[in-house]
């Protein structure tokens, strides 16, 4: 899939917005072959994650995709922020396909105090731009708003009970990361990085046209503010594509064909909670679902250049996957699920081998034999390190946290020779540093919901459509 | 793509001239071949190499010392054997945050330091140093760290919570800390560091290059057994490593009651008694036709037992068999003539 490259100036020390050049892949190789001219501080960049007008515009010319767009009647469009997958196309197996580039803005609203219905209405009409010119779909947009505990503090009424959205905090006894506290999250994915970009700029009031469509004159940026920007990317090629933007990326290390940076296909359906079993099934936010989201670094150097490739199995998924060569390449071989029924208890495991699986032990973490998190999680090199954006939905935020429990194998470490982190799944190669909770409401209250919404509000907000 | 990657091609000719070699010293200096017909047993590897200590910090009844060496091999263990970690062009140090208990001096092998390497306040490396043994370090955590050449580095070691049983005044001490360094490096500096050849004729024959005497640095030794407590009852050696009996009267200071017996074994590694941690163990204890007791041994960590591996038994009698399972060796990395010694470690038998 052609990928839109960018250059950024020889002399930036980071990743700050100034304008850069778009370049296309093939002209990345040449830079590559001509990479002894380049000073250190020069990294190639991928248009998504440099962001901008610039970045778009290099896009549009570079990607040659037809994007369908959307209707101009919305009204079918589901309740449900987070049903994508009926959206997304499936693989051979039936695994759903993630949509290939993402864009995550993080907002604040920009006036303490309940929001406005004038705000209320700018979000919506802004939201419904970019969806009357790109379809619902991985190819055209998918896209959630979702909102922060402390955003709703802004209200005298407290959530409803039916809702479960407790503040961030550290998961693990050895983490101590970053707690994001934004007002809001708009989550963009797209298999297009221009639609990607394309709609962050239009959101941002930047696009009186996008796609064609003539674009409302209203933007999120009229009641908010960006205050922070993470981008990433999933799918077959893309990782090893993108090795070179990022720091600690062992060199020809990452497979050709891997999907995620640590060189392992996920998502598995089987492994996957349903977009049902991650609803919220009663009360005013009824067809939404919590979302946590964290940044965790990934130290590919020990993964790549000091484990080999029966200890990236084994600790991936399990000793046993990595004894029987269970795993061909990033595991398309194994259909629809990481086939963890094979592996056996992990505290056995970890007594008998002194290693646990990471899909092992998080197989552990299931509510009537189905998994409790939808992961739509993706990778990045958007700060200039190798990094995955964790973004998973779950009814309840402590559905991913019993989650992240179990992958902590904290009774595993304390009953085997597997260590707090040493063999005990894939802990020892990352390292969390932000983690945020929020509330992904029904469509029809995605834009600046109240904590305790009446029939009324909803008519409020439907009305403003 | 490291930047260190970029920088060696960018460098051009002057580093590219040096291909084949590692850092400023030459490959066949630092890495030579390894002993042929290495025993399965400790044994005294081609040469080794002495440690700077950077700093020593402390925080939240930790103490934590910066500590640095050459870049080395090293093995990573694996159940089907082991994996060679070899030193890759980029590596620059061997780098070793040392933590212990402030009251104790006990180096706890649960607590997983996390590093982080700033320079300019640009992020240069980042990792979780592994587990280790080492003859001349003892039990350390370290990893080769890839450093941008000369300058002042800052070194940030955060550690968290406990992940293994404590016992005694160490079950108090879970706190977070995080530890920061200033790390000024030049090679010079770097190479004035001991690095000691093994004479030919030495190099593979069993025995170990004994401990560093590190200033300000506690060891990570396992008592005598005249100095464990309880009563020793006896001892047996497997795949070289030794295994130490002990037995308490009254658990209750273990967490067990007041008529159990707390069985401790203390295993370590011949000559230096290096701790053995990271290991499955289970025990049994046959009494006639009769088993007084089946069950793992729990790795703990106490003031006096150090790092251990327990049960609490109703009592021992003198008689009694005990049979000791090694279900997992030590899951530590091993450093040159460590790591051919306690992999295959089959079932010790001993009367008690």
């Amino acid at each position: 899939m052609p990928e839109c490259v960018g250059y950024a100036s020889p002399f930036h020390t980071g990743f700050e917005k100034r304008t850069r050049t778009c370049f296309p892949s093939e002209a990345k190789s040449s830079l590559m072959a001509d990479r002894k001219k380049i000073p250190r501080r020069a990294f190639l960049k991928s248009a998504v994650a440099i962001g901008g007008t610039a970045a778009l515009s290099a896009c549009l010319e570079r990607e040659q995709a037809d994007v369908p767009t959307g209707p101009d009647d919305l009204s079918s469009y589901p309740e449900r922020q987070h049903a994508w997958n009926e959206s997304l196309p499936t693989d051979d197996h039936g695994n759903v396909v993630a949509p290939r580039h993402r864009v995550l803005l993080y907002l604040n609203y920009a006036q303490s105090g309940p929001p406005t219905d004038a705000d209320r209405r700018s979000v919506e009409t802004a939201l419904r731009g970019v969806e009357h010119a790109y379809e619902r779909s991985g190819d055209g947009l998918l896209l959630t708003m979702s909102y922060s505990p402390s955003y709703f503090e802004r209200f005298d009424k407290a959530l409803p009970e039916s809702v479960s959205l407790p503040a961030p905090k550290a998961l693990s006894s050895f983490e101590d990361p970053h707690l994001d506290t934004p007002d809001a999250v708009v989550h963009l994915a797209s298999n297009h990085a221009q639609v990607v970009l394309g709609a962050q700029e239009a959101l941002k009031g930047n696009k009186s046209a996008l796609n064609g469509v003539e674009q409302p004159d209203a933007a999120l940026t009229d009641a908010f503010e960006v205050v922070d920007r993470r981008t990433g990317f999933i799918g077959d090629g893309l990782p090893a594509e993108k090795a070179d933007e990022a720091d600690g990326v062992p060199a020809d290390k990452v497979p050709e064909d891997a999907p995620l940076f640590m060189g392992f296909k996920s998502g598995f359906k089987k492994n996957q909670a349903s977009e049902d079993s991650v609803t919220i099934q009663s009360g005013p936010f009824a067809e939404g679902t919590t979302q946590h989201i964290s940044k965790l670094d990934l130290n590919l150097n020990q993964w790549y250049n000091q484990d080999d490739r029966w200890q990236r199995e084994a600790k991936m998924f399990c000793p046993h996957h990595a004894e029987n060569d269970v795993v061909e390449g990033a595991g398309d071989n194994l259909g629809t699920s990481s086939n963890v029924d094979q592996c056996g208890n992990p505290v056995e495991t970890a007594r008998e081998t002194g290693v646990v699986g990471h899909s092992q032990k998080t197989a552990e973490a299931r509510k009537d034999d189905q998994p409790l998190i939808l992961r739509r999680d993706f990778d990045s090199t958007g700060d200039g390190e190798a990094s995955v954006h964790f973004l998973a939905l779950q009814r309840s935020i402590s559905d991913f946290v019993g989650t992240r429990e179990a992958m902590n194998g904290t009774d595993i470490a304390e009953n085997s020779a597997v260590g707090q982190r040493n063999n005990n799944g894939i802990l020892q190669y990352i390292r969390t540093e932000r983690r945020g909770n929020y509330l992904v409401p029904p469509r029809s209250l995605r834009a600046l919901p109240p904590a305790s919404p009446t029939t009324e509000t909803e008519e409020v907000t439907h009305a403003s459509s | 793509m490291r930047r260190r990657d970029a920088l060696r091609m960018l460098g051009g000719a002057s580093l590219a001239g040096l291909a084949g070699c590692v850092g400023f010293g030459t490959r066949s200096a630092r890495t030579p071949p390894l002993v042929a017909d290495r025993p399965d047993a400790v044994y005294y590897p081609t040469h080794w190499e002495g440690m700077k200590t950077v700093n020593v910090r402390e925080q939240n009844g930790y103490r934590c010392a910066l500590t640095y060496s050459y870049a080395h091999r090293f093995w990573l263990m694996k159940p089907s054997g082991i994996t060679k970690v070899g030193i890759q062009p980029e590596d620059s140090i061997h780098l070793m945050p040392v933590v212990w208990d402030t009251e104790t001096g006990v180096i706890p092998p649960d607590v997983n330091p996390q590093l982080t390497i700033t320079q300019d306040g640009e992020t240069v490396d980042q990792f979780a140093p592994w587990p280790m043994l080492s003859q001349p370090m003892g039990f350390h955590f370290g990893d080769n760290a890839q450093l941008d050449g000369d300058g002042t580095y800052t070194v940030n070691v955060s550690i968290g919570g406990t992940s293994t049983r404590r016992t005694g005044t160490l079950a108090d001490n879970e706190g977070n800390a995080s530890f920061s360094f200033e790390l000024g490096f030049s090679q010079a500096k770097l190479e004035e560091i001991a690095y000691t050849d093994i004479p030919a004729d030495k190099q593979g024959t069993k025995g170990a290059v004994e401990l560093m005497d590190m200033e300000m640095l506690p060891d990570s030794t396992a008592p005598k057994p005249d100095a464990l407590p309880g009563t020793v009852r006896g001892s047996a050696t497997s795949g070289d490593a030794q295994f130490v009996v002990t037995a308490i009267e009254d658990a209750t200071r273990f967490g067990g009651s007041e008529d159990q017996t707390y069985l401790a074994v203390s295993p370590r590694t011949p000559y230096n008694r290096t701790i053995l941690p990271m290991m499955s163990l289970s025990g049994t204890v046959a009494r006639g036709d009769e088993t007084a007791f089946d069950g793992y041994l729990q790795s703990t960590l106490d003031p006096e037992l150090r790092y251990h591996y327990g049960a609490f038994v109703p009592d021992v009698r003198s008689g009694d068999q005990l049979t000791i399972t090694v279900d997992s060796p030590p899951q530590t990395a091993r450093h040159e003539g460590y790591e051919t010694a306690f992999v295959e470690i089959p079932a010790m038998e001993l009367s008690l």
